[in-house]
């Protein structure tokens, strides 16, 4: 096993009656990227900012390559965060921006300038060292930071949302840009988001945090067919949501029609939440294609750019499938909308 | 508002009036003494019957109206340099921290601003009469001046900066700390450059309000130590000639000098394009 | 490698470190000065020294009973009142016009606004020492042009004074206006009158009770520096017109007679205390919008 560079054991962050990390124990190994995916308030960020050493815990320890950080300042810690405005230094050029943290670390000049243009060219910003912050677009700002962070080496990279200020474009580039920096240069890192998107595409590993608290860690495929829990499930994507009752081995709606489901196991008596995620729905003319079916009309078709997305109702249920344009279907169609047992999850 | 209706035309001629009023009112003080300070004449009157610059020659020959230019500018410099240091550490301070505390602090640095300049005056005097520092009697010194005008420098100063502090980008900061610097390195290399027009404004704030106060020096200064208000005070009864109209040119002139030194000060120093 | 507690208080001590200048120039020299007055009033006063160490309460008698300074005060309080609230009327028409038509006007009337404090008081005093007298340029123009047939005398008439002090006191009720009204969203207005309201109304309805703070907050600052100001009335109003500030000088420099000096500076700035007192109570609760 790798040695790992970060150890969070038990960490806890508390402001008076509020708790904002709650007992959160992660291991990132060496050369690993590890996410934290979780809405507002989850906690995700003031676990971040506990390992630069932005805020210090009430509880619990962290280790950066084995050593104990607890009471060192931020300044003295072997991480770089890459935060989400940017953060450069707005009279300072980008060499000038580059260059402070080696300066800091007492790196010669002649090295310094060496490295500058070295880190410049990893970018693609290949001669931009004259140039000030705000003379450069968004996403050039953000490769700067991004240098700014990666020249001085550290033992951890931090990943403070940077994305999350970009338009979708630049997004998706940038997040090419990172992916294909952590493959060439194999730090290790610890990314912080709410888009999932960005989580699963990047990550080594994915935790899920609500609450202060870690939900599940895994990698991401795993997090993504195997959800620990219904907060993971729907976090993770969007889903069609059924409450029923099951009663006698009979799935009711919550008017009290039956409804033609089959579960695996059964479901135990009482009140349930079934979800189901659009992609995994069928549609056809007259036959089920799969074991669940229900028949539907379409009330509303919306075109999403790569897909189509089908709002049916099925008998006072609605549901939503996401489809190729090559099904064609109108508003008004009768179609039977059906899946598969595998791909339904039950929760209470 | 529609440019055709009526009430609205009538609503900003009487605003334009009134601003036209205004200027006038607020230039008319200033420019007259201006033009009266190139006069020929004995004494002040109208219309003005043969200019010359005697009047100017007469103001800097005279030892006491260039010791009291002396001692002003003097003064206003000592109370700068104290009203900045104090208020932009005070500034700094408040704005990295916050609980309950500060704006009880921040309301304390406030307070000398609503005592008038005549009970501070008053109450310098009385209270600093007899002490005595380093073996020399504080009343009467210019050092006395500069410490009762950073009451008011210091405020001024502390409520400019504060409010710029709280306008930096932490993350910047932080991005300072996290890659190495400590807080003092932070606050030279990262704060300081981007604050410097700020502390320039408020330097030159502090400064002004020294050039120009009078009532604490009334009750303060000695005839070696007095400033010129002060001295043009005292001589606005017995000598009403042109060479008052010369000294309050000179007030006017220095401060004008030093607006003019800040702003292309700062302009050479700009060096950033517009994005 | 620092604990919780050290590193606690390593931020403490720099906290109090970087406050230590202006608190020692607060507590060494303003509340001392603060405390020296008060105490000083209530010191016995025996001509030729200055003051004689006692606890009486001769002078604040004296404040109360004594005709002349019971005028002074009058003269203070009325003075300031009405330069105030002409003030902040002048104030308000230029913010308004800033406010309305920024790109034009703002430069022109901050940097107008910013002339009376650039000068010394006492160089507008001597401007006015110019204009307003028999000899002055007023009595020139107007004479000059045919307007009157011979010359008129502003000086030491009580016109003047009041004339002088909302000069003095005019930026600051301008600069205080002018942050409040900056504020608002101009939005606003367009919002009225698409929905059909006149100027007047939009004024009456939106702009004026939007600015009804600062209105209040600037009357009340300038109220405050008005007390303070006398050199200007006492230069350019007639010699009767005597305010507080006058009588401190007076008092102080002229007779010598610390104590009673003192006293008066103490009902000074307990009137300001009172005043801002007033200020807070009745200022309006912020209204609470998204």
């Amino acid at each position: 096993m790798s040695e790992s560079i970060l150890e969070l054991e038990r960490v806890r962050l508390q402001y008076g009656p509020v708790v904002a990390v709650d007992d959160v124990s992660v291991t990132v190994g060496k050369g690993e990227f590890v996410t934290l995916l979780g809405p507002s308030g989850s906690g995700k960020t003031s676990t971040l900012r506990l390992v630069g050493g932005f805020e210090h815990p009430t509880g619990g320890t962290i280790r950066i390559a084995g050593r104990p950080v607890n009471g060192l300042p931020a300044n003295r810690r072997d991480t770089a965060t890459i935060f989400q405005s940017g953060a450069l230094f707005p009279h300072k050029t980008v060499a000038e921006n580059i260059a402070y943290g080696l300066r800091m670390r007492k790196v010669p000049a002649a090295e310094i300038a060496r490295r500058v243009a070295e880190i410049l060219e990893i970018v693609a910003l290949p001669g931009f060292e004259h140039r000030y912050p705000a003379e450069m677009s968004g996403g050039q700002r953000q490769r700067v930071a991004l240098a700014r962070s990666l020249v001085v080496r550290p033992s951890l990279l931090l990943f403070d949302e940077p994305l999350s200020a970009l338009d979708l474009s630049l997004k998706l580039q940038l997040r090419a840009e990172i992916k294909r920096l952590h493959a060439e240069l194999g730090f290790s890192a610890v990314f912080v988001t709410h888009d999932q998107g960005e989580a699963l595409s990047l990550s080594d590993r994915v935790a899920v945090m609500a609450k202060g608290r870690i939900e599940q860690i895994d990698r991401p495929d795993t997090l993504y067919n195997s959800p620990a829990n219904e907060f993971v499930y729907t976090f993770m994507g969007e889903s069609n949501r059924l409450d029923v009752t099951a009663a006698g081995g009979a799935i009711r709606d919550l008017q009290g029609n039956l409804l033609p489901l089959s579960l695996e196991d059964g479901l135990a008596e009482g009140a349930w939440r079934l979800y189901l995620r659009p992609s995994r729905l069928s549609l056809s003319e007259h036959e089920p294609v799969r074991s669940n079916a229900l028949r539907c009309t379409v009330s509303m078709v919306e075109f999403l750019g790569e897909h189509f997305r089908y709002h049916l109702a099925c008998n006072g249920l609605r549901l939503m499938c996401d489809a190729s344009a090559k099904l064609g279907l109108a508003e008004g169609s009768e179609v039977v909308a059906s899946w598969s047992t595998a791909d339904m999850r039950a929760y209470r | 508002m529609a440019s055709g209706d009526i009430t609205t035309r009538l609503l900003w001629a009487a605003g334009f009036l009134v601003l036209g009023v205004v200027s006038v009112y607020v230039a008319l003080p200033v420019a007259i003494a201006f033009v009266m300070s190139f006069s020929d004449g004995q004494i002040l009157r109208f219309p003005i019957q043969s200019w010359s610059l005697r009047w100017y020659g007469d103001f800097f020959g005279s030892r006491q109206y260039v010791d009291a230019l002396v001692n002003t500018l003097v003064i206003a410099l000592g109370a700068t340099a104290l009203s900045v240091t104090a208020g932009t550490a005070s500034a700094w301070a408040i704005s990295r921290r916050k609980t309950l505390a500060t704006g009880a602090l921040t309301l304390l640095h406030m307070l000398p601003l609503f005592v008038p300049g005549v009970v501070l005056g008053l109450g310098i005097a009385i209270t600093f009469g007899n002490v005595r520092l380093f073996g020399v009697d504080l009343y009467g010194t210019r050092f006395i001046v500069m410490l009762a005008h950073s009451l008011w420098g210091m405020p001024l100063v502390m409520m400019l900066m504060e409010t710029t502090f709280r306008s930096l980008d932490r993350q910047v900061l932080e991005a300072s700390r996290d890659l190495g610097a400590g807080p003092f390195t932070t606050f030279r290399e990262i704060v300081l450059p981007e604050v410097r027009t700020a502390i320039a404004s408020s330097a030159l704030f502090s400064f002004v309000v020294s050039v120009n106060e009078f009532y604490m020096a009334l009750f303060l200064t000695t005839r070696d130590t007095q400033t010129l208000p002060v001295l043009m005070w005292l001589s606005l009864r017995s000598a009403g000639s042109p060479r008052l109209a010369v000294a309050a040119v000179v007030l006017m002139t220095i401060v004008l000098v030093s607006l003019v030194l800040l702003a292309t000060g700062l302009r050479k120093r700009e060096r950033k394009p517009q994005p | 490698m620092t604990t919780a507690r050290g590193r606690r208080t390593g931020e403490a001590l720099g906290f109090w470190l970087l406050l230590a200048p202006s608190l020692l120039l607060l507590v060494l020299v303003f509340a001392t000065t603060v405390a020296g007055v008060v105490r000083m009033s209530f010191n016995g006063w025996t001509p030729p020294s200055f003051y004689v160490e006692d606890v009486v309460l001769d002078h604040y008698v004296r404040l109360a009973t004594d005709p002349l300074i019971r005028e002074a005060a009058l003269n203070t309080v009325v003075l300031a009142l009405q330069a105030a609230l002409t003030s902040v009327v002048l104030a308000y028409v230029m913010t308004l016009i800033v406010w309305l038509r920024p790109r034009r006007f703002r430069l022109l009337v901050i940097g107008l606004m910013l002339c009376p404090l650039l000068a010394s008081e006492i160089s507008i005093i001597f401007g006015w020492w110019l204009v307003l007298p028999r000899n002055g340029l007023l009595s020139y123009m107007l004479v000059g042009s045919g307007l009157v047939s011979e010359k008129i005398n502003l000086l030491y008439t009580e016109f003047a004074a009041f004339l002088g002090l909302v000069y003095a006191i005019l930026p600051y009720s301008f600069f205080i206006l002018l942050s409040v009204m900056d504020r608002q969203d101009r939005l606003l207005l367009e919002a009225s009158a698409d929905l059909g309201a006149s100027p007047l109304s939009t004024f009456r309805e939106v702009v004026l009770p939007l600015t009804w703070r600062g209105v209040v907050l600037a009357f009340s600052q300038a109220l405050i520096w008005a007390f303070g100001i006398y050199a200007t009335p006492s230069a350019l109003g007639p010699d009767t017109l005597w305010t507080m500030g006058q009588r401190i000088q007076e008092e102080m420099i002229g007779r010598a007679n610390w104590p009673l000096a003192s006293a008066i500076a103490v009902a000074m700035i307990a009137a300001i205390a009172l005043l801002l007192v007033l200020m807070r109570t009745m200022e309006p609760k912020e209204r609470a919008l998204g």
